[in-house]
């Protein structure tokens, strides 16, 4: 699987990070004014402009070698966008993207902690632990930080479930914000986030949120895009970078994901 | 929305000049429509989140939404986007930057 290549330190990205996003509209417009509009979501178009400074050695030659793998434009690659939630429907558990297990029970319209009604209630009614995880198709052996507010008065804990690691994590009464990070030894090609309940136990849950990151940002909701882009490709055949030392370079670039190549 | 904010109003006249000099005036539109330029700063990657999601579910300029003018708190209940971009620079922590354009529809 080609891959958009982390910085060594595990960020995704540098500052400043910039992301354009582009629909199709098709507009009639009589002489009195009024429109007929008719969306083409098909033609929709994502950009990002990237800069990095000071990249060392190892960080510029994984950027080469991708730039060289997929061609200059010609081939996509897997981008995760580093201003974004990786996880799809973030605030909608009942949407297909995520799997339950049976006979889990996933309720909405839960007070959350910013004061809207966006957080869910997770019950397991049965004697084994079961999982609420959403797959991506993305690198698991990428650094990844899953975080998410719970909070419960009856269960002590939850557990985190990124990829092969499952981590307990205490909860009490009050929201607090979880959060499970690291990276995997494992070369599979998609890994899965989400959480774990004890035989019995019941949670609230708000703002759940898969990063390609060492540590965890503000919470972003999401809906039917996620941060994951397979198609993206670099926007131009050239990859100009400037070394002004030893193992210190910079460079800046385009990518673009769109859905219709 | 923060300062500084741009409210615009928009006639849409129809103007026939004749050969000698006198004008014949018609509107296009049946009232005044409205347009807000907002720009933003100082934001953080929550805040740009929802924009983000709310321009991905309006599919750009093609859904409409009401809109209260911040200026008199009218509200407008056929507006939209006025592009199909959307755009922002992330360059901090909190330091997200980035602008729109809501329009009034005619109705």
């Amino acid at each position: 699987m080609l891959y958009f290549p982390q910085l060594s330190s595990g960020a995704a990205g540098q500052f400043p990070i910039t992301r354009q996003r582009s629909a199709r509209t098709v507009v009639n417009q009589s002489c009195q004014g009024y429109q007929v509009k008719l969306a083409d979501p098909g033609a929709a178009i994502t950009s990002w402009h990237l800069s990095f400074e000071e990249m060392d050695d190892g960080e510029l030659a994984a950027l080469e070698a991708l730039f060289q793998a997929v061609a200059g434009r010609l081939t996509p690659f897997t981008f995760l966008d580093p201003a974004d939630n990786l996880l799809a429907w973030s605030e909608q558990q009942t949407q297909p993207v995520w799997q339950a297990d049976p006979l889990l029970t996933v309720t909405g319209n839960v007070a959350d902690p910013t004061g809207g009604t966006a957080a869910y209630q997770v019950s397991n009614p049965t004697a084994a632990t079961l999982t609420l995880q959403q797959l991506i198709n993305a690198p698991a052996s990428l650094d990844y930080c899953l975080s998410l507010y719970a909070r419960s008065a009856q269960s002590t804990r939850v557990w985190l479930v990124r990829g092969t690691a499952t981590e307990a994590q205490a909860i009490s009464p009050q929201w607090t914000r979880l959060t499970s990070a690291g990276q995997l030894q494992d070369a599979a090609d998609s890994i899965s986030f989400g959480i774990g309940l004890d035989p019995g136990a019941t949670l609230d849950v708000f703002g759940i949120q898969a990063e390609a990151q060492t540590a965890a940002s503000m919470y972003k909701q999401t809906t039917a895009v996620g941060g994951v882009y397979p198609n993206a490709r670099f926007r131009d055949d050239t990859l100009t970078f400037t070394t002004v030392g030893p193992s210190r370079h910079s460079c800046e670039l385009d990518i673009v994901n769109v859905e219709y190549l | 929305m923060q300062y500084p904010a741009t409210k615009t109003l928009q006639f849409n006249t129809d103007a026939i000049r004749f050969l000698d000099g006198t004008e014949q005036r018609f509107r296009d539109n049946p009232s005044v429509l409205h347009r807000w330029t907002i720009q933003l700063a100082l934001l953080d990657a929550s805040e740009l989140a929802a924009f983000d999601q709310f321009f991905e579910s309006n599919q750009g300029r093609f859904g409409s939404f009401s809109f209260t003018d911040p200026w008199d708190g009218t509200v407008y209940q056929n507006c939209s986007l006025a592009a199909d971009t959307f755009g922002f620079q992330l360059s901090g922590e909190m330091q997200g930057k980035t602008s729109l354009i809501v329009c009034e529809n005619l109705t």
